[in-house]
């Protein structure tokens, strides 16, 4: 422990010369405490020393999370001694595409979505990783092989390769609900979307409403449908089918994807199903949508959305999450649908190289699991250390998936992903059929091909 | 005048309704921003801003949570539900009185206050107006029974919402970055459009009126389009994301309004003032510095404050134009980034936001007006 | 050195170095190249005033010629390229907007805009302008009416949904429906046809204090002879301010018309926020930012549609200017 702590002293004293590292570096898990992979933050040290450098990163986090994550990047610095500027943005996709443009580009960006990586990957905005990078997350991350092809992008050469290291993964396939009001009502946790369905049947007998369903998110209204139409396409088709429709090679008016959407259409259009009636659903903002599960008495009984939802909980919420539940009559196992971030070079430095292996190791994730809500797919990390049993449950939910599709609508062209899937959801909703919206989807998407 | 002074004077009292009843409907929606500011999320979400100064009721879920005492062959708890662990903060300033209570969420207010109803452990459960309650059961009770209660709650406000939005970090910096953008933003314009304007107002040379088209055809060139361009020229210029672009920008974005509004004012300036300078051998210059800017003052001074809204309250422009990293930004783009993107869907924040943005234009537009109003009259002496 | 006084210096570079440049050109010119003096006094003089047009211009032609000049240009050759920029596809981006049926819909809300909001906001800027002219608290009626300029269109749209709201306990609307017996709330913004005339309601809010303004000043250079006059004639309010008020300033109010109508065509902001341009409510503006970064050939194809719809306005103004010139 002694030699630990000698390691980082240095480190200290290496990047006292950078003025800003001086007592800016305050852990929040003393190194050498508690259950955290120190060796790998030793080992680490030993290797890198970056005293003089200067790291600039920008992402999508803000406020509480970029705290966080510069929590994290405390560890980075004391390790190298590197200064480490973070700065978030919450329109980060165009931020960092104007960045771009005007040179001035950070070293390091997260991106919440794959396309963008590819956007700026056959742009040459992005410096590719090496294969010892891609062949340590086939060996280390649960489905390795899906994170490296997700982040994997054709160069301004039409060369492939990755640019990508994710980090931070969010689950989607959740349900909401208040455990109270459950057991009041006497109501049971569903195993089976069949139970779910005859659950929310047994609701509205009860005079109750079972869903809260929102879709409203300003000029990004519709993307709470999308996560739906996913979540049920893993549910009723295979995942290769899925597969082929993210990359367009069944159409969007295939059969299996409208199915998709009106198997949706049955919770969202069905008036006795959704507080405030299909017209709300349209309305409602996502970030509101879910208060109706902890007023009394309760205007729904359960909101469908990702892991991150709890921060627009009111305060002292009473709320826990279940599976969103699997068919049983379809043996599709158990598939989760799931997003998550990753970091690309987006200035090439030493520095940048550094902090990609840093990633790499286990106290880098850590950190943050043991403060707050972050999931990874990282198998060396101590599970023990998640903040809350939650956070643990949610984790196994995400490693006991049978199957694990990314986001269909953050993989798509942006156009489609972005624009036009989100406002279709909307009409549909609104009253629209199912094949006229995803015939509409299709063409445009024929259109940009 | 005087012939109609009966007919004036209730001519008067409709235009002082009139105006009253349009004061009050483009007041409406800003008063609601306004009390809506001093509310949190949840006051928002429960009721309507504009019954926020009255007590409402409202419903509260806590645990009867004294501790148990055996009396005979009872099991009692006694206590006052105000008191309680999971509601108490929300009462601290007393004042309030129980309208009925429940013992589950679906019927939170089932029975009247001070009316006894059995509960579900076979006992009796009776909670009066004030917040005192006795719950019985035959069993020994364990875990403290769940009470739903509903209250008649005085009014609350609170300043966290402008305490989040004011000690945001950096928020002094983005405030003093704004000013270096705004104040040279809105003057630089000026003064090239007001020359411009003069030009093409007064002075005889070929091809005025194809300009003045021109200027008016520019007035409509979609600002997204020209972002992109100008930034690779910024860049190739050596300018990059500074603070000297976004001026160059803004100047360039505000002037067609600017020469369009002020050749059209300064048209209308008597043309006899100016010929007669003219004779009397004022050069151009003279003319310009002397007589028609100070007698274009209010259009000067309209103008000014249009202009200094804009650049205020832009976002855009300064998203693309300045650096992202936190100490360029301007105000703008630290609500929109830094305060919504973690607290969105916070109404609260939101409101106050708006509302801190707004301060300063209106502070200047009070103190401009005297100004305007009296550059007004003065150019209404013809 | 502290950001203050960083700000201050570059304030005074920036203002003084444009100041600096009017003040010596001119002195350059009638001083050192044209001097008003010695035997070539008369025609140094004119040809003074030749080039002076210029100087005052020159900042100007040059800022507008780089900052909307070029772009525009550039722009225009963009749209005839594909999405990539590589293929020239010539009309082909335009013809794909006009066989695209929500471009078609977001043409004919554009033109509604144009024609609605201009007309709602002059109109009642000029009845408050007049109805607050004489008014002991007119300069506060008018402060009150002029703020929602002050308020940027974001936030202008965060207040509106305090009025919109579905949910009665948020938005008014629904509030006043429940106290007089609705049941079920309703989205005002989903009234297929009518929502676009709700957002345009935004937007009259904010523009009229922009027509009150500048009618206002308008009205106070009204001679009061003409008014007096007409008075004595027995002229009745209403007469004195449609016959005789109103055509003495036509020049203001369309000046204050064609402004808002530019200005219309080009606010993205409220459609964004309020609706993202859903339930039929696309205007060319928030359409046009739906292919930003995306697909620039037809981004920009939609720019000089909407460039197009003004052309009638632009027209008129030349014509008025050829007038004045006589």
């Amino acid at each position: 422990m002694k030699k630990m702590y000698l390691a980082s002293a240095a480190a200290l004293a290496l990047s006292a010369s950078g003025a800003l590292a001086d007592g800016h570096i305050n852990h929040v898990f003393a190194v050498g405490e508690g259950d955290f992979n120190w060796d790998s933050y030793n080992a680490y040290a030993e290797a890198f020393d970056l005293a003089g450098e200067t790291v600039t990163i920008t992402g999508p986090w803000t406020g509480a999370d970029a705290e966080l994550v510069n929590s994290v990047l405390d560890y980075f610095e004391s390790a190298t001694g590197a200064v480490v500027e973070y700065s978030g943005s919450d329109s980060f996709e165009q931020d960092i595409v104007i960045a771009t443009q005007a040179d001035s580009a950070p070293n390091v960006a997260v991106f919440p979505q794959p396309g963008l990586i590819a956007d700026l990957a056959s742009r040459g905005e992005l410096t590719p990783m090496s294969e010892e990078t891609a062949d340590w997350i086939r060996e280390n991350y649960a489905a390795g092989e899906s994170w490296v092809s997700l982040a994997t992008a054709a160069g301004p050469d039409g060369e492939e390769a990755l640019y990508g290291f994710f980090y931070k993964v969010d689950v989607k396939s959740l349900v909401w609900y208040s455990p109270e009001a459950f057991d009041e009502a006497g109501y049971d946790i569903p195993e089976t979307m069949e139970d779910l369905i005859a659950l929310s049947e047994q609701i509205v007998a009860d005079g109750e409403t079972p869903w809260c369903i929102g879709l409203g998110s300003g000029a990004a209204t519709g993307w709470p449908a999308t996560d739906w139409v996913e979540d049920i396409m893993l549910r009723t088709q295979d995942p290769s089918v899925y597969d082929q429709w993210v990359a367009n090679e069944i159409g969007f008016d295939d059969p299996a994807v409208v199915n998709a959407i009106e198997v949706f259409g049955s919770f969202a259009r069905n008036n006795d199903w959704v507080n405030g009636g299909s017209e709300a659903v349209a309305s409602t903002d996502f970030r509101d949508s879910p208060a109706g599960l902890f007023t009394f008495p309760a205007e729904c009984y359960m909101h469908r959305q990702a892991s991150f939802i709890p921060t627009f909980f009111p305060e002292d919420a009473d709320s826990d999450f279940f599976y969103f539940p699997a068919f049983a009559g379809e043996d599709l196992g158990s598939p989760v649908l799931g997003a998550g971030t990753a970091f690309g070079i987006t200035q090439d430095s030493a520095g940048a190289q550094a902090l990609i292996a840093f990633l790499q190791t286990p106290i880098a994730h850590e950190v943050w699991m043991a403060q707050s809500g972050f999931l990874t797919p990282h198998s060396g990390v101590n599970s023990d250390l998640f903040a809350s049993d939650t956070l643990r449950q949610m984790n196994d939910i995400l490693l006991g998936a049978t199957t694990f599709r990314f986001d269909a609508s953050d993989l798509m062209p942006s156009e489609i992903g972005q624009g036009i899937f989100w406002s279709g959801m909307v009409d549909y909703v609104g009253g629209e059929d199912a094949a006229s919206v995803a015939g509409r989807i299709q063409d445009r998407w024929s259109e940009i091909q | 005048m005087d012939n109609i002074a009966g007919q004036k004077s209730s001519l008067s009292l409709v235009t002082n309704i009139a105006v009253l009843l349009i004061v009050i409907a483009w007041l409406i929606p800003t008063v609601g921003l306004f009390v809506s500011s001093f509310r949190d999320r949840d006051q928002i979400a429960a009721s309507g801003w504009w019954v926020a100064p009255f007590s409402v009721e409202l419903t509260y879920r806590t645990r009867a949570d004294a501790t148990p005492t055996e009396q005979g062959n009872l099991f009692v708890i006694e206590g006052n539900i105000f008191e309680s662990e999971e509601v108490r903060e929300s009462f601290e300033d007393g004042e309030s009185s129980i309208a009925a209570y429940g013992l589950r969420g679906r019927e939170p207010g089932a029975f009247e206050a001070g009316t006894e109803a059995e509960n579900r452990d076979g006992g009796t459960i009776q909670v009066n107006a004030d917040g005192s309650y006795v719950y019985t059961s035959p069993e020994p009770i364990d875990g403290a029974p769940r009470v739903y209660f509903v209250a008649e709650t005085p009014p609350q406000f609170t300043l966290d919402n402008y305490r989040t939005v004011l000690t945001a970090d950096n928020m002094d910096r983005a405030f003093i970055n704004t000013l270096t953008v705004t104040i040279p933003a809105t003057i630089i314009p000026i003064l090239i459009a007001a020359f411009a304007a003069y030009a093409l107002a007064w002075m005889d040379f070929p091809g005025r009126g194809l300009l003045i088209a021109t200027v008016v055809g520019l007035l409509v060139v979609p600002l997204q389009l020209a972002l992109v361009p100008l930034l690779n020229l910024h860049n190739q210029l050596g300018i990059g994301q500074s603070f000297v672009g976004i001026w160059l920008a803004h100047t360039g974005f505000g002037l067609p309004l600017a020469i369009y509004l002020l050749r059209n004012y300064m048209v209308g300036l008597p043309r006899d003032i100016i010929e007669s300078a003219k004779v009397d051998g004022a050069t151009d210059f003279q003319i310009f510095t002397k007589i028609i800017l100070p007698l274009s003052f209010p259009a000067l001074a309209s103008f000014a404050i249009f202009q200094f809204l804009w650049t205020w309250n832009d976002l855009l422009v300064a998203k693309v134009f300045l650096p992202s990293a936190g100490d360029a930004a301007v105000m703008t783009v630290k609500i929109a980034d830094d305060l919504l993107g973690s607290r969105g869907g916070d109404w609260g924040i939101l409101a106050t936001a708006a509302f801190v943005s707004i301060a300063v234009p209106l502070l200047v537009f009070f103190t401009m007006q005297r100004y305007l109003v009296r550059g007004l009259l003065a150019g209404s002496v013809k | 050195m502290s950001p203050v006084i960083q700000g201050i210096i570059t304030i005074i570079i920036g203002v003084g170095g444009c100041v600096g440049y009017f003040y010596f050109a001119n002195l350059f010119i009638d001083k050192v190249l044209f001097p008003a003096r010695g035997v070539n006094a008369g025609r140094n003089i004119n040809r003074a005033n030749m080039i002076r047009p210029w100087i005052f211009l020159f900042p100007a032609m040059f800022a507008l010629g780089l900052y909307l000049m070029y772009p525009v240009v550039g722009s225009f050759f963009r749209s005839l390229y594909d999405r990539s920029g590589d293929e020239f596809v010539g009309l082909g981006n335009y013809a794909r907007l006009f066989n695209n049926p929500d471009f078609r819909q977001a043409f004919l809300n554009n033109i509604l805009w144009a024609l609605v909001v201009p007309a709602g906001a002059t109109f009642l800027g000029l009845v408050i302008a007049q109805l607050t002219d004489r008014l002991r608290w007119g300069n506060i009626a008018k402060s009150l009416v002029f703020m929602p300029m002050a308020i940027s269109f974001v936030g202008a749209s965060l207040i509106w949904r305090f009025v919109y709201a579905q949910d009665g306990d948020i938005g008014i609307i629904n509030a006043i429906r429940f106290y007089f017996g609705a049941e079920e709330g309703i989205d005002p913004l989903q009234i297929p046809f009518w929502n676009n005339f709700l957002l345009m309601i935004i937007l009259i809010w904010i523009q009229t204090g922009f027509a009150m303004v500048i009618l206002s000043a308008a009205l106070r250079g009204i001679p009061e002879e003409t008014v007096e006059a007409a008075i004595i004639d027995g002229a009745n309010p209403f007469q004195v301010f449609f016959k005789i008020k109103v055509p003495q300033i036509m020049g203001t109010i369309v000046v204050v018309w064609t402004t808002i109508t530019i200005l219309v065509l080009k606010v993205f902001d409220i459609v964004y926020t309020m609706t993202g341009g859903n339930f039929g409510t696309e205007i060319l503006p928030s359409f046009m930012m739906d292919f930003m970064f995306r697909d620039d050939g037809q981004a920009t194809a939609v720019a000089f549609v909407i460039m197009l719809v003004v052309l009638p306005v632009m027209v008129w103004n030349i014509a008025q200017a050829r007038k004045e010139m006589r």
